[in-house]
């Protein structure tokens, strides 16, 4: 099964962030949130909820979702359930492709909900992000190896982040071979892995880490933190040190909604 | 493909020797991190350390090596080699593994310099005058007759070698029992080496791009420490 979505914003004349696209198809759902009071000084951001069935990716299942972020706009993508890559009754594999491009002055913040890869998935995920030279964008990444007790499938997750066309970050991350996830110079044996990237105002001067988390300037501008754990409790906790090192996060965070 | 027949095999050898002068010895390429949390105190542990480094690390490197060498034989000039630096620069996200990166580069350039002067080397080094290092290693390769195969495979091997080489300094292993488990990683040193030549001529906005979580952790922690205190390594 394969499943388009897309996601249109754009900022209209009274400045307000609107949608102007916006196309869901099962098991990807887009649900918009409107603003529960108005008067949200200077927040006026569009926020959609990325609604996930509990069964998907299936095996089999092509899920692809764009999103496209308007001159100025601003918008909150958010995962409201946890992703489960479960196995399926079709060989190959699930597969998961976003596309997203921020225009000049644009914002987003993408933060899907964790993805656990059970112990039967074979699944591929794919982020591209293209950003004009002053938009700016936040996004996290969750990979928990299996549930309590179970040992991970497989997964590969690839991000591209350019800005301008010039490459940011390209990177992927290959689980579910337990020789490989076990060795101290892939996963160290940490069933959790915790990343946030922020092309968000000043990037900080120097590195900030812990034992097992880390804030880092990319070469060419952008922040990437990192967390490896053992639980997902932890995991967060550590992300969340390490993305409060980050100086142009700390300037203008985006309020968040609770729908 | 007659690997050992065709030009550039020497210097396969060359660049792949502890030897060569171009600063390797100082950098345990996070081994040194690891054995300091624990995480490799006998030979065991160093195999499988050794292995995951193989397929994240010494994949990248060789992936580079070979566009690089690809781009050498080519006589690419400072567009192409500019490309290839900002390429691995954003796989390379920790700062302390990119300075590592550059301060070998830069090491075996000065040698290169010396022993295969060419327009292209001035070229990779006007574009980046501290290039990364598997890219100079796969250009020096190139320009010594070498192919991608030759650069991919001197790069993954030295993605294990120096950090086995410190293991024997840093934690006293047997070095017949080290030296046994690179033997051993052989044939999977030979098949990244492989898989990675065969992205050479891909446009290097679309290489491959493994990433090791860990690695880059330890090596942020690795310059943290080394400022509080005396580390053997520099990386």
């Amino acid at each position: 099964m394969r499943a388009r979505a897309r996601l249109v914003v754009a900022r209209d004349d009274a400045g307000r962030t609107v949608v102007r696209e916006l196309r869901s198809m099962t098991p990807l759902t887009l649900v918009p949130r409107r603003p529960r009071v108005r008067a949200r000084d200077g927040d006026d951001a569009a926020t959609v909820h990325l609604v996930s069935s509990a069964t998907a990716p299936l095996g089999g299942d092509e899920l692809d979702l764009t999103v496209v972020v308007g001159p100025g706009a601003g918008l909150r993508l958010h995962g409201v359930a946890a992703t489960l890559a479960l196995p399926g009754h079709h060989p190959g594999g699930s597969g998961a492709d976003v596309r997203i491009e921020v225009a000049e002055g644009g914002w987003l913040e993408y933060l899907p909900e964790p993805t656990v890869v059970t112990a039967r998935a074979d699944h591929t995920a794919t982020l591209r992000v293209d950003l004009a030279s002053d938009a700016r964008f936040r996004s996290r990444e969750v990979l928990v190896l299996g549930r309590s007790g179970e040992r991970a499938g497989r997964l590969r997750s690839t991000v591209h982040l350019t800005r301008a066309g010039e490459p940011l970050l390209r990177q992927r991350v290959d689980v579910g071979e337990a020789w490989l996830d076990a060795s101290a110079a892939h996963l160290a044996g940490r069933r959790v892995l915790a990343t946030e990237l922020l092309v968000w105002g000043p990037d900080p001067a120097e590195p900030a880490s812990g034992d097992w988390w880390s804030l880092v300037p990319l070469a060419r501008g952008g922040s990437m933190a990192t967390a490896l754990a053992a639980d997902a409790v932890t995991a967060h906790h550590a992300l969340a040190t390490a993305v409060a090192a980050h100086p142009g996060l700390r300037e203008t965070i985006p309020r968040h909604s609770n729908g | 493909m007659d690997f050992l027949g065709g030009p550039g095999a020497a210097s396969v050898l060359s660049l792949a020797d502890s030897r060569f002068p171009g600063g390797g010895h100082v950098h345990s390429g996070g081994l040194e991190e690891a054995a300091a949390r624990g995480f490799v105190r006998d030979v065991d542990d160093l195999a499988s350390f050794l292995s995951g480094r193989l397929r994240t690390a010494g994949e990248l490197a060789a992936v580079f090596a070979a566009a690089a060498a690809h781009g050498a034989l080519r006589r690419r000039g400072r567009a192409f080699w500019a490309e290839l630096d900002a390429e691995l620069d954003a796989r390379t996200p920790s700062p302390a593994q990119r300075a590592a990166s550059r301060a070998q580069g830069a090491g075996t350039a000065r040698a290169g310099r010396v022993a295969w002067p060419s327009p292209v080397l001035d070229d990779l080094l006007a574009a980046a005058p501290r290039p990364h290092h598997p890219v100079v290693v796969g250009t020096l390769v190139g320009l010594a007759g070498g192919g991608p195969a030759h650069a991919a495979l001197v790069t993954a091997y030295l993605a294990v070698s120096g950090p086995a080489g410190a293991a024997v300094r840093l934690l006293g292993l047997d070095p017949f029992a080290v030296n046994a488990v690179l033997a051993r990683l052989a044939p999977a040193t030979e098949r990244v080496a492989a898989e990675a030549a065969r992205h050479a001529g891909t446009a290097p906005a679309d290489l491959p791009a493994p990433g090791s979580p860990a690695l880059d952790l330890f090596a942020e922690s690795h310059i943290r420490i080394h400022r509080q205190e005396v580390r053997l390594f520099a990386s």
